[in-house]
């Protein structure tokens, strides 16, 4: 008698008769343990193709261009810090950052960001997504379209990871809250970890031995299938989609253990989980992630006593910068991988009364390194106050014109989708930053 | 009823019309007026219009006006379910959980030509049905909440809600007394809770009020006149808020209650372009209530002679002009999409979607899939008084729920109903029925509950994703592990099969206990390898631990998942 499972094609026989005897867990027992994971050919050459990747550090909260790319120290609201020459010729940097200042010909400082909104939830939507919402449709996050667009969906290895210790953090708490990967789909949602809330659930329970482990879930998946088949339905597909991904991400556990990273390259990057992220930023990318942001709550928005508050954020992140972009150089891996950091928009030029700068769209600043980004860069200027961006005015669509364009994604590309209007990946037409672009 | 006696007087010449040009519609025509060829589970759909109190005209406008539907797409429907499917679905739409072994061999034995009516009739009256709509409610109108917020709802909302379910109150006062929030007598008590959690935010309450009562969402008009449904305008917010934005939580002796002032809440809100307008008492396809406004600038004054005492001493005094008692008088009482939004609700729990999809976005974007059914359902829901039950009843009753699930070729518009659509159990659902499988009985406070409610918060999403998280979840957090192992105890479901001497019986008992049906050929053949293949194996595993493993395959495969 034939026996009929699936569609009955050749590789669910094949499934099922390596489940049934119980040899299904035996093959794949050394996935178990990270490193094992790729001394199996055909996953570490997938996880090794070439492409580029991306890590944004989110500074959410917005920080200070006074305090970081564009200081105007000896003004009247210029704070008390200096600034520091850099390895580029006449320019210079507040005095909080002297390491990047090493390294300013590596990277691409905007000082000219001109954006329109001036409060968190709308700047972050704006700066993540790269365009104001236009409800009911939701433009995915930049790294849900990098993950579609650069990542390998059949990796184990998840594509956009999102590291952020913090689940409060005021508006951009309700932020995470919300719809990441928007008309692309769920699946370009980020996996979230970070901290002490790292993936729930990531760990088989100990009761169970491995090999039960995974029979039964070949067991299910048959099952599952069946039902799928059987119903023709897509909700079933992706429930089963769902636990096809389960063991690749249970396989890369350890990526998610920051106790498995180098006692010495921890103390480099510092103490602190934005530190520390950046650090597993780069072992993800390392290791097959696309798209991985770090954030930590909303620290930069620093109403009340600014100074002091950048006096600690600062120094933390010129830091963090300083080792992700010489890491990433000494490992061959710059060239590919985009470093952006950045918030929602930048603080103003004046103090309120608390000692605080408040939030400010008009002028303020950036910085990028690597993946085609041409460093040793300042695009645009501001006034000697920085009230104004007086040369070359960026805004989010041009910015965002310029990360894709770096990263090799179409800007100009219409995404067609069923029932969705007409939208552009960057819209309006705009160009990249031409002097940004190496390429 | 206008609606129905026109369409009596038109389908037949519809039909004709149509079946002239087209084969199927005979055979569909012949379908929908019961004439052929009667399965068993036809028969028992004939006697329910017979014995269907106060919902026949519900059912009987469900099924001409669907069929009427099928006729113009030229779609050939699926067939009617199964008892074993039937008994499945309908016990998790009201029951909120799979049944019971015995329940289901009860119902499968029933040979009484109206069982199914029957048993909805039974269901309705029941417990569970209390608990499940109580369950579903919660969420549609205060949304999930941290477990915290969970338990100060189980001491006011949830007894509310469950005495509305028990005690069949119609729509109508149960809207009423939780927007007017002066509870008459402890059974209102609860009633309070759906403002008092939003804790003085009116914006919060508006934002609430309109998908709950209307079903529609405002919050885009908070800042311009909606961009997309150009009828919902900045006004009808900002309306809206106003009705409530005098209303404050007052902790009284009595209780919890919403007081409210007789003067202020005068504002102006202004679009995005820069013009600004008074906030006046008005709401969505509404009229404006009159109300005097002070000049710019002045300051009114507060003064005991705008009050009346309440009846009650305990509670708050109630202002002369209420601006809450003004809403639910002359807003709500009457308003076009009252009962509308109450019936594609409704039929969205149990139709997998509503008739206007989303359910809570009933505007000019989102078009009835048929207006004359869903205005039709409406008035009959009217003139029965609002009955909740009977709306329930009559809509179980009717053909398009009792299809089988499997779409039929040539079929593709859900928004036909020509199969039964498939959809995700709730976190409540999954935890009961998770329960029932393992164990033949279930508690709305197992620990499971809670974790599936983290875990899976959505109730009647727009369109359902499964979140790797979950799949983790499933697979691995340890109370999912747990359950499995108390099972392994005493009555548990692995305990009774690993006893079995029969293995084959064993896998096919696994099937009845869990999917409620067979196992089919191919799947008795692959589970009873996968079982015998490791009780054979050396050193020997342990039976208990073969079953865990069988047992968990089958409720974490996607069968159990899904409604269908």
């Amino acid at each position: 008698m034939v026996r009929r499972q699936d569609c009955g094609s050749p590789e669910h026989q094949a499934h099922r008769r390596l489940f049934l005897q119980g040899s299904m867990a035996a093959g794949v027992a050394s996935v178990a343990s990270f490193n094992g994971l790729f001394s199996i050919p055909t996953l570490a050459q997938e996880t090794k193709k070439q492409g580029k990747k991306c890590i944004l550090l989110w500074l959410c909260g917005a920080p200070s261009q006074f305090e970081t790319w564009d200081p105007k120290p000896g003004t009247i609201t210029g704070g008390p810090f200096g600034s520091i020459a850099t390895s580029l010729p006449g320019i210079r940097i507040s005095s909080l950052m002297p390491r990047c200042a090493t390294i300013m010909d590596k990277l691409a400082v905007i000082r000219s960001m001109s954006t329109e909104p001036s409060e968190h939830f709308q700047g972050i939507d704006v700066l993540t997504r790269g365009e104001a919402p236009r409800p009911p449709f939701t433009r995915p996050i930049l790294g849900s379209v990098v993950a579609e667009q650069l990542g390998q969906l059949d990796s184990p290895v998840p594509q956009f990871v999102l590291l952020d210790p913090c689940p409060e953090g005021n508006e951009f708490k309700s932020f995470k809250a919300g719809n990441w990967a928007g008309w692309l789909g769920a699946e370009y949602g980020p996996v979230r970890s970070g901290g002490e809330y790292a993936i729930p659930d990531l760990l088989r329970p100990e009761s169970l031995a491995q090999v039960d482990h995974e029979d039964r879930e070949a067991l299910r998946n048959f099952l599952s299938r069946k039902y799928q088949n059987e119903q023709r339905s897509q909700a079933a597909a992706g429930y089963n989609a769902a636990f096809d991904r389960v063991r690749g991400l249970m396989s890369c556990a350890p990526l998610f253990d920051l106790d498995t990273l180098p006692a010495a390259d921890r103390e480099r990057y510092g103490p602190g989980a934005f530190a520390q992220h950046a650090l597993q930023a780069r072992h993800l990318i390392e290791n097959g992630s696309t798209f991985v942001m770090v954030a930590n709550g909303m620290p930069w928005d620093n109403h009340v006593f600014q100074h002091e508050m950048h006096q600690m954020l600062v120094p933390e992140m010129d830091n963090v910068l300083f080792q992700l972009v010489t890491d990433l150089e000494q490992r061959g891996m710059l060239e590919d991988t985009l470093v952006i950091a950045m918030g929602e928009f930048g603080r103003t030029p004046w103090l309120n009364e608390a000692r605080g700068r408040d939030h400010y769209s008009k002028a303020w600043s950036m910085a990028m390194a690597g993946g085609g980004i041409r460093g040793g860069v300042v695009v645009g200027n501001t006034d000697p106050m920085g009230f104004e961006v007086t040369e070359n005015a960026i805004d989010n669509r041009r910015l965002f014109a310029t990360i894709f364009k770096t990263l090799g994604i179409d800007g100009n590309e219409q995404y067609d989708l069923p029932d969705l209007p007409t939208f552009h990946r960057v819209e309006g037409n705009v160009q990249p930053i031409e002097e940004l672009l190496i390429g | 009823m206008k609606n129905s006696i026109c369409l009596i007087a038109v389908l037949p010449r519809l039909f004709a019309i149509a079946s002239v040009k087209c084969m199927v519609v005979c055979l569909l025509v012949a379908i929908a007026s019961g004439h052929g060829r009667l399965t068993a589970q036809e028969a028992s759909l004939q006697g329910i219009g017979s014995q269907g109190i106060g919902s026949q005209g519900i059912t009987s406008q469900i099924d001409r006006r669907i069929a009427l539907g099928y006729s113009k797409a030229s779609i050939v429907p699926a067939e009617i379910c199964t008892d074993e499917q039937f008994v499945r679905r309908l016990y998790l739409d009201i029951a909120g959980r799979i049944p019971t072994l015995a329940e289901r061999a009860s119902f499968i034995e029933d040979r009484s030509a109206t069982k199914r009516l029957d048993w909805i009739d039974r269901l309705l009256v029941g417990e569970d049905y209390v608990q499940n709509f109580a369950d579903t409610f919660d969420t549609l109108l205060m949304g999930r909440a941290s477990r915290g917020k969970m338990g100060e709802r189980q001491n006011h909302w949830r007894p509310y809600l469950e005495d509305v379910f028990r005690s069949n109150r119609p729509w109508d006062q149960v809207a009423r007394e939780i927007l007017l929030a002066r509870p008459e007598g402890a059974r209102q008590a609860g009633a309070v809770w759906f403002l008092y959690e939003r804790n003085d935010n009116a914006q919060a309450i508006a934002e609430a009020v309109a998908p709950a009562f209307f079903g529609i969402r405002i919050d885009c008009a908070q800042c311009h006149d909606h961009m997309i449904a150009t009828e919902i305008h900045q006004q009808h917010y900002w309306g809206l808020v106003a009705f409530f934005n005098r209303s404050k939580n007052a902790k009284t002796n009595a209780g919890p209650r919403l007081s409210e002032s007789a003067i202020g809440g005068f504002s102006e809100f202004a679009n995005i372009y820069g013009s600004s307008y008074p906030n006046l008492l008005t709401f969505y396809e509404s009229k404006t209530i009159d109300e005097t406004r002070p000049e710019k600038d002045a300051k009114q004054e507060d003064s005991q002679e705008l009050y009346l005492p309440a009846t009650n001493p305990e509670d708050p005094r109630i202002p002369k002009f209420s601006r809450r008692e003004k809403f639910v008088e002359e807003i709500l009482n009457g308003h076009p999409r009252f009962a509308k939004a109450f019936v594609n609700r409704i039929w969205a729990m149990l139709m997998g979607r509503g008739i206007v999809h989303p359910y809570d976005q009933m505007d000019s974007v989102h078009a009835p899939s048929d207006s004359e059914l869903l205005d039709g359902l409406a008035e009959e829901f009217i003139d029965s008084g609002y009955d909740i039950r009977g709306l329930v009843r009559g809509i179980l009753a009717a053909r398009p729920y009792q299809l089988g699930s499997l779409r039929p070729a040539g079929a593709e518009d859900p928004s036909r109903f020509a199969w039964s659509i498939e959809r995700p159990l709730t976190a409540e659902q999954l935890g009961r029925s998770l329960q029932i499988a393992l164990f033949q009985s279930a508690s709305k406070d197992h620990a499971c509950i809670a974790d599936l409610r983290d875990r899976m918060p959505e109730v009647l999403p727009e369109t359902f994703v499964t979140d790797v998280g979950d799949a983790l979840f499933l697979t691995n957090n340890p109370k999912i592990q747990q359950m499995i192992l108390e099972a392994s105890k005493q009555d548990g479901l692995v305990a009774k099969l690993a006893l079995r001497e029969d293995t084959r019986a064993a896998v096919d008992e696994m099937f009845h206990a869990i999917l409620g049906r067979s196992a089919e050929q191919t799947e008795l053949d692959t589970v009873l390898e996968f079982v015998q293949a490791r009780l054979a194996k050396r050193p020997a595993i342990e039976p208990i631990s073969v079953w865990q493993s069988a047992v968990w395959a089958v409720l974490t495969s996607a069968e159990f998942r899904f409604n269908h």
